[in-house]
């Protein structure tokens, strides 16, 4: 099972990931924008810090992160699979 | 090339099942005019695309497309 703490890291990790997200797409076709870029910097270190942050405590978010033993990918709880 | 991270771009809880939306959905991302029609439309325009804007953004919203909320 998986705890209150765990999805409110995540929770946070996917509303900063969200503005990432957003500020990417808009400097796509703006990227003379520096307030937009610097929003953008911002929330993507931030986003790093927490995942950072998530994954050494609950394992691995992507295929690419470092693993203890056993592989800890595999394991539960996938995003469809919490209460939010 | 794609890799799959373990969160969703927004928080969502099935709290009952539904015949008439699951139908709906089911459209929404495997008919015609669905977003798997939509993201194999963008991924090979931007081959086409004279500027890097449009090259970026065909490639993100594609992205994006080819694997509906729901799924993901």
């Amino acid at each position: 099972m998986y705890s209150k703490d765990m999805v409110n890291l995540l929770k946070e990790i996917m509303a900063v990931d969200f503005a990432v997200y957003e500020l990417a797409l808009f400097l796509n076709t703006h990227p003379t924008d520096r307030r937009a870029l610097e929003d953008h910097n911002t929330f993507a270190t931030k986003s790093q810090e927490l995942k950072a942050m998530y994954e050494k405590k609950y394992g691995p978010l992507v295929l690419d992160s470092i693993s203890e033993f056993p592989y800890q990918y595999i394991n539960d709880p996938w995003p469809w699979e919490i209460r939010y | 090339m794609w890799y799959y991270v373990k969160k969703l771009q927004y928080p969502a809880n099935v709290a009952r099942t539904d015949l008439g939306m699951a139908k709906f959905l089911y459209a929404q991302y495997g008919g015609p005019d669905s977003e798997l029609s939509a993201a194999i439309r963008y991924l090979t325009q931007r081959y086409t695309m004279p500027i890097p804007q449009a090259k970026a953004t065909l490639t993100d919203i594609g992205t994006e497309e080819s694997v509906p909320r729901c799924y993901q």
